[in-house]
């Protein structure tokens, strides 16, 4: 059987809402402190107060767990081959406090697209430049989403590589049209024809 | 030509020698040589190689290509007209390659400027392939476009190996014969009859000739050297379609008579097209994307990566 606070919820829920009188507060509040299960019901009003009145206070025991693994999984991610300007963006935008930084979901949905900019950056082995600090904005937006990119592994001899397959395509277009050169015939017809098969 | 392969072949090491020349005659030795050999290409993306039986009767070229790393692929060639065969997939890519036969031209036309952008070293000798080569160094002029190492076959200056140099002289690429026969006996009649389509399905990609003015683009600052070439339209593949509705390419193709670049522009697509940069795919070819307005524009060439940001940042749509 459950055992009794030493004071009655009823009178913990008026504590907790200011409605105790004044006559009677001091004496409610050492009986409240004397009791370890009051003080736990007493946390758990504010609790209940501080979710009905905003959800951005209310993180549950899941949503901690999932951190957890995330964090977890996050560590275990091979490291990035990128420099030191490459990882600036998720730096700066995982720096950056916006309005709804207190918004738990938004920290979730926030972590996900970390996590996804990271895994794109991780395999695909980009050197990135950046021509302008907009673009790397838009990489964050866009990594929630689900990108339709294709990745295609290459063994390349020293182990397998991941390529864009867009940019394959294209560099196969450009070896398909680039033959300007004096000296394509035959070494940049052969390099083209032979490279192709590198490429696919 | 023989004569004029034996001068050229008789400069001391150090000395410079007449471009203009020396490209009339690599270019007249791939056309007028038969041989057969294996062909290696090798860079810090991997290393491809092929096997090539090339023959020539007048101004008929007939090759094979057969590729013996990646996906089996045979390269059938007659002239300009390419086929490309997946023996797998019982599939045949029918192209024609204009550009094979362009060069001529490009190097005959007045205003040829190769010898503004480039210069020509005599290295000596080596033995490739266990043949005698001249050795020679072209040399790039400005840090626009990269240099190459070029090992001529003695007797027909064919081109036995090729390295393409970065601005430090360090190897970015390598394509080399390692196995090479002059003269042998290649049956033409059974050469044509390897580019039978018979059994295949064949494949003709779309390529539309159009102008980029057309398409409504400029470059109003032309990079040093490079000239416009052609510019295509290839319509997307259906895989790359995006919400099913195909997004046209537009490939616009220039070249300084030895090096090419092509911008491609299609439609931006924020699901596919996620970063601006460069991306290191190894070798002497690169590529930079960049954004433009609700394009998205890719060149790739095989030049230095401030060349290919010069050509990104000057592309502009016309007002």
């Amino acid at each position: 059987m459950e055992k009794m606070n030493s004071i009655p919820n009823e009178r913990i829920c008026d504590l907790v809402d200011g409605h105790e009188p004044d006559g009677t507060r001091a004496q409610a509040l050492n009986a409240l402190l004397s009791d370890r299960q009051a003080i736990h019901t007493w946390h758990v009003y504010h609790v209940i107060g501080d979710v009905l009145r905003s959800s951005e206070l209310a993180p549950s025991k899941s949503d901690y767990a999932f951190l957890e693994r995330l964090e977890r999984r996050l560590e275990n991610e091979p490291a990035c081959r990128v420099s030191s300007e490459d990882s600036s963006p998720v730096h700066r935008i995982s720096g950056v406090s916006s309005a709804n930084a207190a918004v738990f979901r938004w920290k979730m949905v926030g972590g996900v697209a970390s996590f996804a900019l990271v895994s794109v950056l991780g395999v695909s082995l980009w050197s990135q430049t950046g021509l302008r600090g907009d673009a790397q904005l838009a990489v964050h937006n866009t990594a929630v989403q689900s990108t339709p990119t294709t990745l295609v592994a290459t063994d390349t001899g020293a182990g397998t590589m991941l390529r864009d397959a867009r940019l394959d395509e294209l560099m196969a277009a450009h070896r398909q049209l680039g033959g300007h050169s004096a000296l394509q015939v035959p070494a940049g017809f052969l390099r083209s024809a032979a490279h192709e098969g590198l490429a696919r | 030509m023989v004569t004029q392969g034996n001068a050229l072949a008789q400069q001391r090491a150090g000395a410079d020698i007449p471009l203009h020349s020396w490209l009339l005659r690599v270019h007249q030795a791939a056309r007028q040589s038969v041989y057969t050999g294996t062909f290696v290409v090798s860079s810090s993306a991997g290393m491809a190689s092929a096997r090539i039986w090339h023959v020539c009767e007048g101004e008929q070229q007939l090759e094979r290509v057969e590729t013996l790393s990646g996906t089996p692929r045979a390269i059938f060639r007659h002239n300009d007209q390419v086929v490309t065969f997946f023996p797998q997939s019982k599939i045949a890519v029918a192209e024609v390659r204009e550009s094979l036969g362009l060069f001529p031209t490009l190097l005959k036309s007045t205003d040829s400027s190769i010898g503004d952008f480039y210069q020509l070293k005599a290295l000596g000798n080596e033995r490739i392939a266990g043949f005698d080569a001249d050795v020679f160094h072209l040399l790039p002029k400005d840090q626009a476009r990269y240099g190459y190492r070029v090992w001529n076959e003695k007797k027909t200056g064919l081109i036995i190996q090729l390295q393409t140099l970065d601005a430090n002289n360090k190897v970015l690429e390598q394509a080399t014969f390692s196995e090479l026969q002059f003269g042998a006996v290649v049956n033409a009649a059974k050469l044509q009859r390897s580019g039978s389509t018979e059994g295949y399905r064949v494949i003709r990609p779309d390529l539309l000739k159009t102008t980029a003015d057309a398409e409504g683009w400029m470059l109003p600052k032309p990079v040093d050297g490079f000239k416009p070439m052609g510019c295509y339209i290839r319509p997307a593949a259906a895989a790359t379609a995006v919400d099913g509705n195909a997004q046209h390419t537009m490939q616009w193709v220039f070249s300084d008579g030895v090096a090419t670049v092509s911008l491609f522009v299609e439609a931006f697509d924020a699901r596919r097209h996620l970063r601006e940069g460069t991306t290191d795919m190894g070798g002497a070819t690169h590529t930079l994307t960049r954004r433009i307005g609700n394009w998205w524009a890719t060149a790739v060439g095989e030049v230095p990566l401030p060349t290919l940001s010069a050509f990104a940042l000057a592309l502009e749509r016309k007002k």
